[in-house]
């Protein structure tokens, strides 16, 4: 079955930055969500393999979708990708079961080293 | 002056563009200063610089503020000047996070200190997005604490035709204060700023 | 075209300094601007510490700056309204301009070698001399417009203008913080008389010794005014009427001695109405006085006069 990712940001420029610089051997069909809230909505009703998740964002931010995750023991992996690189936050959100930070504006080569560590290329 | 509008599209766009130079700008500040910098855009916001004035007026009532100007010009046709505007109670903080002791500096330079380290690490991270590059002239004090600012801002937003209005707040592990950060963009280099989004979307 | 060649002569004519520092603040570089004001050349000093050379620069200041453009890459500023110079020079105007030293605006700006990471930091170090000379003429000009401004040409106390400025501005004190407050309105008596017989010379000659006296006689928080052609105004902060009455009289006192003017004696004396603030406008305070001073008049002049409420010495004022 081909993977499934959902790409979690509030800027429409962030998410087709992340969609450009994703690896073109990733296969995956990818679903777009706006804030935390949209994000839950799609996790509940969807098999969702990987999720880049943006921090700061309206109704329910990044930190908000983690604990919903970590809370409803959902089977997704997590990579959050932000602006706000402040060493507390990115401690915390490791800590919430996130599997790596990476800094906006997602380089392709960084996304490329991350995704193939964790198999997901 | 509808056509100076942005769509939603290129305001999104400028939202997320300005979210990165700050990502950008507090990575850079935290290892100069040595300390945890968080610098947070919660939103930015156009507004008419006829309101300018009137809206910072009833922001800082009966308030010291310090207001300085910083110029930039960038290829393209892109230019305009930053306002940085800073509540006087702030000095003491912003001494510390400088390094500087009581000794040698004055608050004026001081306060010209931090606002070219302010502006220019934030604007260079926003020309380096748009593979831009900007060049700045020397920060200047345009009233100080015994001047009426809003007067002095009706008459520099005056030149403008649109000012993009950033409230930062500066985080420091042991100090925090806030300033605002007014974005000047004449008319002209705001038709060219709208051309570079729309190229810069276009790549995506 | 090849224009290479423009760099090296356009460096050594440019009306600014060039000053090239390496990531450790050795001197790398610098220009003809700088070389003949330091009196100095590369030669001599190039891969020496910037601070060495110019010894008299403000060290620790000026290595916060330079580490700041190297570790943000981002440029730096200096002013000489804030700071006159960063390097002691020579100007071109030693004798038109008050101060020895040229003053500057300098930026400091990031480089980075082509080829290597190696970093510099470029200071252009601009005279600002004329800039700085006019800005001091201007603000000595200011200064005296602003005295000017306020003072009363004849007599050299303040004009009624901006005594009464002070006085609004003391009301709002006394408001604030419930402190007492007095005003004395005086009025030298018979000056017409006087006038006619010494000429306005005289009667002038008299305001000017009257002012001297009495503003002698004044603490350096009270503040004298004159109100009209040969009216004067005392504003007595933190002073009750009691107080008050006694100042007023004490100036009675001394106003009342002769004055010698073209050899001739000239005997002046004054009236004098008092008020105390209660919650007045400034309006009703000095139209309080007013009525003092005019009962001081009725009641012989020479004397100082308390403010009462007697609603009958509103009918007419008469001097």
């Amino acid at each position: 079955m081909a993977l499934t990712a959902l790409i979690c940001d509030d800027s429409l420029l962030a998410r087709n930055q992340l969609k450009k610089s994703l690896p073109a051997d990733f296969d995956a069909s990818i679903t777009t969500a706006s804030n935390g809230l949209e994000a839950l909505a799609v996790l509940r009703s969807q098999e969702i393999g990987i999720v880049f998740l943006d921090l700061t964002m309206p109704e329910l931010d990044g930190v908000g979708v983690l604990e919903a995750i970590k809370a409803e023991a959902m089977d997704c992996l997590v990579i959050v990708v932000s602006a706000d690189i402040q060493p507390e936050m990115q401690k915390r959100v490791m800590e919430l079961g996130a599997l790596a930070f990476i800094q906006k504006p997602a380089s392709a080569a960084k996304l490329a080293d991350v995704m193939h560590k964790y198999g997901l290329i | 002056m509808t056509e100076l509008r942005f769509t939603e599209e290129q305001r999104d766009c400028l939202q997320e563009l300005i979210n990165v130079a700050m990502g950008l700008a507090s990575d850079k500040l935290a290892r100069y200063l040595n300390t945890f910098v968080h610098l947070q855009v919660p939103a930015i916001r156009l507004v008419d610089t006829e309101q300018l004035p009137e809206h910072f007026a009833s922001r800082y009532e009966q308030q010291s503020v310090t207001m300085i100007s910083l110029g930039f010009f960038g290829d393209q046709g892109l230019r305009g000047e930053t306002i940085m505007l800073y509540q006087l109670a702030n000095v003491d903080v912003i001494a510390k996070l400088l390094g500087y002791s009581n000794d040698d500096s004055s608050e004026a330079e001081m306060l010209t200190d931090i606002s070219s380290v302010l502006t220019t690490t934030f604007l260079n991270g926003l020309a380096e997005q748009l593979e831009n590059s900007f060049s700045y002239a020397a920060p200047r004090i345009l009233s100080s604490r015994d001047q009426h600012f809003a007067d002095k801002l009706a008459s520099t937003a005056e030149q403008w035709q649109l000012a993009l209005q950033v409230d930062i707040r500066y985080q420091l592990t042991d100090y925090s204060f806030n300033c605002d950060m007014i974005l000047l963009i004449p008319g002209e280099a705001m038709m060219r700023l709208r051309l570079i989004l729309d190229q810069f979307l276009a790549s995506f | 075209m090849q224009l290479d060649w423009l760099v090296q002569p356009l460096l050594t004519q440019l009306n600014t300094g060039v000053l090239v520092l390496d990531a450790a603040h050795n001197i790398v570089y610098f220009n003809q601007f700088i070389a003949r004001r330091a009196d100095i050349q590369l030669s001599d000093v190039s891969g020496r510490l910037v601070y060495d050379i110019f010894a008299d620069a403000p060290k620790a200041w000026l290595q916060r700056k330079i580490d700041g453009v190297l570790a943000l890459q981002s440029p730096a500023f200096s002013s000489w309204e804030q700071r006159q110079y960063i390097i002691k020079l020579p100007h071109l105007r030693p004798v038109s301009s008050g101060s020895q030293h040229m003053a500057q605006n300098c930026s400091m700006l990031p480089f980075k070698a082509p080829n290597s990471a190696e970093q510099f930091v470029c200071l252009l170090i601009e005279d600002a001399t004329d800039a700085y000379v006019y800005q001091q003429q201007l603000q000595h000009s200011m200064a005296q417009l602003e005295l000017a401004n306020r003072t009363d040409g004849l007599t050299g106390v303040f004009n009624r203008r901006h005594w009464q400025h002070e006085l609004g501005q003391e009301i709002q004190r006394a408001k604030r913080y419930q402190h007492p407050l007095s005003l004395l309105l005086f009025d030298l008596d018979k000056f017409k008389q006087l006038n006619d017989q010494y000429g306005h010379q005289g009667g002038d000659a008299v305001l000017i010794e009257l002012s001297g006296i009495i503003a002698a006689l004044l603490r350096d928080t009270d503040v004298l005014g004159r109100y009209g052609g040969e009216e004067f105004g005392v504003i007595l902060p933190e002073t009750d009427m009691a107080g008050a009455l006694l100042v007023a009289n004490r100036i009675c006192a001394a106003a009342g001695h002769q004055m010698l003017f073209n050899g001739h004696y000239i005997n002046a004396t004054v009236s004098i109405g008092v008020s105390s603030f209660s919650g007045q406008t400034i309006d009703e305070l000095i139209q309080q006085s007013d009525i003092a001073l005019y009962n001081a008049k009725r009641q012989g002049r020479n004397q100082a006069v308390a403010w009462q409420q007697q609603p009958e010495t509103y009918l007419k004022k008469v001097k």
